[in-house]
């Protein structure tokens, strides 16, 4: 009977035990502060980085324990670390897609296991699946840069489409909104489009193959300022940087201090400090119970030139 | 005999993987955007159910121009529109003036306005961008599956202002002509440049030439 009873009472004390452990552990949940996964596309362009960081720096600000994921170009890496976000339990995702529709299926994921996401400049192709997508206004920023490559070609010339992922929003609103205004010009003839993937190193290689069979061309518009840069330098390798105009998207660094150097013609200014912190703000809002959110805020693109740089810095307004 | 049957099937199952693993396709076939909106029939249903009826509620430059000068946040907060944050905004407006210059891409016209008689251009070539689509603030963006159907939307209103609105007022104005218009103005909050400001016409009216049709 007595070992009966001693059974029943080391029974009782394990059971006891674990509930103490799981309640102990079930207030360190609540006392612990939320977590903010930030997947971005690549790092391996310094405006990214500059996303990232920015988006890491708000969430801290704001009280958020956070960790960036790189993506490295690729949803399947893209797919591991969503599932290892919510596997760790992520409160929510900032999150730079890299496929518009190959994307769609981890914010889906992702929001149906109540972790909310927060595109920040690249869009995913559904309405429904993020909580809500911040994305820059592409298409507008480069109707002004075609607007300016159009008046400063005299409406004349040949040039050279530089593309950034094929499967990105962003590529197709920047080339149409370039198009949009370009395509009006008979006399401005593209003689190739090819994509170099939003990299500087493949849209140098890319330029310097094209530049074989054109050599006689008077300008290049790039989907970003990498590409920008990487035609650039194809250029002053074949002794051609003078006399080719090169437009670029983004306000990176090297850019910036390009236009005021005279070695680029202009770019698109995007803010990305205004998203990273707009995503970190609205995942805020969404932990102290807002749930009506704009499915889509766009965000306005500045075209910079040598007569305005004066204004602007590298990603942004001059302080 | 038995092994080249099986190198043979092996290689016919190699090429047909292979064939239906690589295809090639032009880039410009590659489009982000959904091929069932019909953005034209959008446009030409925003332009009349829409924008048309907005013209009523566009501000006068002569009154917005006082406005912007001396209180900037005010004139932004009253009277423009944006779709989302940033500097960039836009306002409907219309006013009436000389045309002083008619150019090969605008048509320049000073208002009759106390005092400081300003200056617009009238664009008449580079008729590009959003200023008339998000001017009016009734059309948004989470209307629309995707940014590219929307974006689609605003060249289709862009293109109704080439093909109908400036044609016939591009044939006859002439300096000296008064004219009177309604449009869309985009300016930068932070970086205000009131020296070079362009409308996009919507509507656009040859007032001595409707005088002279009348007599």
């Amino acid at each position: 009977m007595n070992k009966l009873l001693k059974s029943c009472l080391t029974a009782l004390g394990c059971v006891l035990f674990g509930v103490a452990l799981i309640r102990c552990k079930t207030r360190q949940t609540t006392d612990e502060p939320k977590k903010i996964a930030i997947v971005v596309s690549t790092l391996n362009n310094p405006w990214f980085v500059f996303l990232a960081e920015r988006a890491q720096a708000k969430a801290k600000e704001l009280g958020y324990e956070s960790k960036v994921f790189d993506s490295q170009n690729n949803t399947a890496q893209e797919t591991d670390h969503f599932e290892n976000a919510i596997a760790s339990g992520y409160n929510a995702i900032l999150f730079n897609p890299t496929d518009a529709d190959g994307s769609i299926i981890n914010v889906k994921n992702a929001t149906a296991a109540g972790v909310p996401v927060f595109c920040m400049d690249r869009e995913v192709n559904a309405n429904d699946a993020a909580t809500s997508q911040i994305l820059s206004d592409s298409y507008s920023g480069c109707v002004s840069i075609a607007k300016y490559f159009v008046e400063t070609l005299n409406k004349k010339g040949k040039y050279v489409e530089i593309l950034g992922m094929v499967g990105d929003n962003n590529t197709w609103n920047r080339s149409k909104g370039f198009h949009s205004v370009v395509d009006h010009y008979p006399d401005l003839k593209m003689v190739a489009q090819q994509s170099a993937d939003f990299d500087r190193n493949k849209a140098m290689e890319v330029l310097e193959s094209i530049l074989q069979a054109q050599p006689d061309i008077d300008a290049v518009f790039c989907g970003n300022d990498a590409m920008a840069m990487g035609a650039y330098q194809a250029l002053v390798a074949s002794g051609k940087a003078d006399k080719v105009k090169v437009f670029g998207f983004d306000g990176a660094e090297d850019v910036v201090l390009s236009i005021q150097q005279g070695k680029i013609m202009a770019t698109g200014m995007q803010f990305p400090e205004v998203m990273a912190e707009t995503a970190a703000n609205f995942a805020d809002a969404y932990f102290k119970g807002k749930r009506d959110f704009p499915k889509k805020m766009p965000v306005a693109v500045e075209l910079v030139r040598k007569d305005n740089i004066e204004n602007y810095a590298a990603y942004g307004k001059k302080e | 005999m038995k092994k080249s049957v099986k190198y043979i099937v092996f290689l016919a199952v190699v090429a047909v993987v292979a064939y239906n693993s690589v295809y090639f396709k032009a880039l410009d076939e590659v489009k982000a955007g959904t091929s069932s909106f019909n953005a034209a029939k959008y446009a030409g249903e925003f332009w009349t159910a829409r924008l048309i009826p907005a013209l009523k509620k566009s501000v006068s430059y002569n009154v917005l121009l006082p406005l912007l000068q001396t209180e900037k946040d005010k004139a932004f907060e009253q009277y423009s529109h944006a779709l989302g944050i940033g500097n960039i905004r836009y306002f409907l407006v219309k006013g009436e003036g000389e045309v002083i210059s008619v150019d090969e891409n605008e048509v320049i016209v000073r208002l009759d306005s106390a005092g400081q008689r300003p200056e617009l251009r009238l664009a008449t070539e580079y008729v590009f961008g959003n200023a008339v689509r998000d001017a009016s603030g009734s059309l948004h963006i989470n209307e629309f599956e995707n940014s590219m159907d929307f974006n689609n939307v605003s060249a289709e209103i862009n293109k109704i202002i080439r093909d109908k609105v400036i044609p016939p007022f591009r044939s006859k104005v002439k300096k000296g002509d008064v004219v009177s218009f309604h449009g869309a103005i985009e300016l930068n909050r932070e970086y205000l440049d009131l020296k070079r400001v362009e409308v996009i016409p919507v509507e656009l009216r040859i007032k001595n030439e409707e005088l002279r049709m009348k007599i």
